[in-house]
């Protein structure tokens, strides 16, 4: 392991360690710790998404003051912090753009499903070092790939407009993601 | 449950980010509450976001945004009940994303007369990004054979049927894009009931059922 891929793994533990501190104690240093880190990364990735600074503002507010409000039901063993608060962002953003109001408590129910039991012997669960892994795996990704992968996550385009503003053909955008969906998978399978 | 037939990497990707269309973000969410394989591939899919957002350059917030946090956290939490595991054992329950835009029962939706043997009930609120709605068509039927405009997807409630993809069985999905031609025939016993979500009108092949097609209204 190199020495940034152990920074970025302790880095993991040490926010998995400040929201357990959230969630045991309501321990607000310890939070506004997380939200200092925190929300101006999710400022930047919903502005990708909503496009305007106050929207953008106000779903950063309500993602972080649901951390705080669920500060209990986040379980380090099953996920990095940052990939649970990018499911928050995620779904309030899906609840806000598309006035869906149940969509947030839909979803965390299916989430929930797993936290009771694990079946065909997967586990969901995201070990400290795989943050790293993956960012490298991504970044392995052939240039298109990772740029489809990125455009689609961060700023919400679907697959036709990915289609549309790259003028290339649907079927290739989404053989490509598939491509870019397996190299990841395997890296993933084959990290220790 | 064991789910056989299950969501395409695309779709998985597309749901992970938000950008599944919310149609066919109902249709897939329905599989995930029944197929665990399919919510491990999302954990993946999630983490990649989460990478992502890990990644991003940090950028400016407002200088009130912060005091405004402090304030907020100050105010005592409401007792609020965590989110319950949707309930998957009732009989005349529909899954737990169908709710919001069925109601709750299986066997108290409105019905209405499609075609001989065939019924459908739309979702009871618009959604955006194509049509939703439930079908149930009758044992031993064929549906005429058909393509799509551009995407369909469809997870089986209850019955069966088989098509050229093979058999469709309770919780299977069905995720297929404007190249795939089908006919599904559904198993004898009974109804195939499924919902789907379109984003374009389906296109049957053959005169006959074309001058149809409007009474289909799918």
């Amino acid at each position: 392991m190199s020495a940034s891929q152990v920074s970025e793994t302790l880095d993991a533990h040490y926010w998995a360690t400040q929201m357990q501190a959230v969630a045991r104690a309501r321990d607000a240093q310890s939070f506004m710790r997380i939200y200092d880190h925190f929300a101006p990364r999710l400022q930047r990735y919903l502005l990708g998404l909503v496009k305007s600074q106050a929207a953008a503002e106000e779903l950063v507010q309500d993602a972080m003051l649901r951390v705080w409000a669920r500060a209990e039901s986040y379980d380090p063993a099953r996920a990095n912090l940052v990939t649970w608060i990018f499911r928050i962002a995620r779904n309030l953003y899906v609840d806000r753009a598309r006035s869906e109001p149940t969509w947030v408590d839909v979803q965390e129910g299916i989430e929930q499903l797993d936290a009771e039991r694990t079946e065909f012997g997967m586990s969901s669960a995201e070990s400290f070092n795989d943050e790293m892994q993956l960012l490298d795996a991504i970044n392995s990704l052939p240039a298109l790939q990772a740029r489809l992968v990125r455009m689609s996550y961060l700023e919400a385009k679907s697959h036709s407009e990915l289609a549309d503003e790259l003028s290339m053909p649907l079927g290739t955008i989404k053989s490509s993601l598939r491509r870019a969906f397996a190299k990841l998978q395997s890296a993933m399978r084959s990290a220790p | 449950m064991n789910p056989v037939h299950h969501l395409d990497a695309t779709s998985l990707m597309s749901h992970a980010a938000g950008v599944l269309p919310t149609a066919f973000a109902v249709v897939a969410a329905t599989h995930l509450s029944v197929c665990a394989q399919c919510r491990a591939q999302l954990a993946l899919a999630e983490r990649i976001g989460g990478v992502l957002l890990g990644k991003q350059e940090p950028a400016a917030t407002a200088d009130h945004a912060r005091e405004a946090m402090l304030e907020l956290i100050k105010v005592p939490l409401p007792e609020k009940a965590a989110p319950s595991a949707p309930d998957r054992d009732h009989s005349d329950s529909l899954p737990a994303p169908l709710r919001p835009y069925f109601g709750e029962s299986l066997s108290r939706l409105p019905w209405r007369f499609v075609a001989p043997g065939i019924r459908r009930v739309a979702a009871q609120r618009e959604v955006s990004g194509g049509s939703l709605m439930l079908l149930s068509v009758a044992p031993g039927k064929s549906i005429p054979e058909h393509t799509h405009g551009k995407n369909e997807m469809t997870c089986i409630l209850r019955g069966a049927y088989d098509d050229i993809l093979g058999h469709f069985g309770p919780g299977d999905l069905a995720d297929l894009d404007g190249e795939t031609t089908h006919q599904p025939i559904t198993s004898p016993g009974t109804p195939c009931i499924c919902v789907a979500a379109t984003d374009a009108p389906l296109r049957f092949k053959g005169w006959l059922v074309r001058t149809l097609q409007p009474l289909f209204n799918l």
